[in-house]
């Protein structure tokens, strides 16, 4: 740098402050903890009704926390991107967002509290509908 | 801290109208801004940081954000990065008051090929 750049250069920065990282959004990670959720359902299910195998008892409870687990970071996940990347213009497009994650978190919530394949296979749907109108902004 | 003068631009949010690397003139007297379009220097609600945005409204203007709205206070203005997509601006911390602008970014003195006023329209 010569004298003359060195003395020009100012020496405040200021900041057009992007997203840092810039736009990394990306509702994979609740796509992915839906289908879990629902996977553990299943994985229950299949769990001899009654049986009091060491084996069976383990399983079932670890199902069962990882429902929890990834129920909430269903709820986490679908937070993030409604609040920090959703613009008041894209809510222009889908009036409704505000009405789907309201009914995305709500089934988070059911499918914590039951071992329910019908609120399981809802909450992966609502997410997958989420997932699309995210991209659909991206276009 | 005194007021800069002089400012050089980081990251993206006002792009195309500023670009990183930009350096800038500023005017840190406050008496007639904000006006609306102005390209203003903003020492950041949440973060302290200072920041560079465009005057979207003024005090006193009505801003539609979505189902609500909000009224500006005296004191208040409304800040936006041109760059709608990636700019972190009064959509994400409301309202800045007005003490909180430091400078009006004016004029462009490098690089060469971009010296020149800066406009208070927003290109895009």
């Amino acid at each position: 740098m010569s004298r003359v750049t060195r003395w020009l250069k100012p020496s405040t920065t200021v900041y057009a402050h992007c997203d840092v990282p810039c736009g990394i959004y990306d509702p994979h990670a609740a796509e992915l903890a839906a289908r879990t959720v629902a996977r553990m359902v299943e994985l229950i299910g299949q769990i001899p009704a009654g049986s009091m195998e060491v084996a069976d008892r383990q399983k079932f409870v670890r199902c069962v926390t990882v429902k929890e687990q990834h129920a909430e970071i269903v709820k986490h996940e679908i937070s993030v991107i409604w609040s920090d990347y959703f613009k008041p213009e894209h809510l222009e497009r889908y009036p409704d967002l505000h009405e789907r994650v309201w009914k995305i978190l709500k089934l988070a919530g059911k499918n914590k509290q039951n071992v329910d394949a019908a609120a399981a296979a809802e909450l992966e749907a609502a997410v997958k509908e989420f997932a699309d109108i995210f991209w659909s902004t991206k276009k | 801290m005194p007021a800069p003068w002089r400012v050089a631009v980081a990251e993206e949010s006002m792009k195309p109208a500023l670009d990183p690397g930009d350096w800038l003139l500023v005017d840190p007297t406050p008496d007639r801004w904000p006006r609306r379009g102005a390209v203003v220097i903003v020492r950041e609600p949440d973060t302290g940081v200072l920041a560079i945005k465009r005057v979207a409204a003024r005090p006193g203007d009505r801003v539609g954000t979505g189902p609500a709205s909000v009224l500006l206070a005296e004191d208040e203005a409304w800040l936006l990065g041109d760059n709608r997509d990636r700019s972190v601006d009064s959509r994400s911390y409301g309202p800045v008051p007005l003490n909180a602008l430091v400078g009006r970014a004016w004029f462009r003195y490098a690089p060469i090929g971009r010296i020149g006023l800066i406009g208070r329209g927003r290109s895009t």
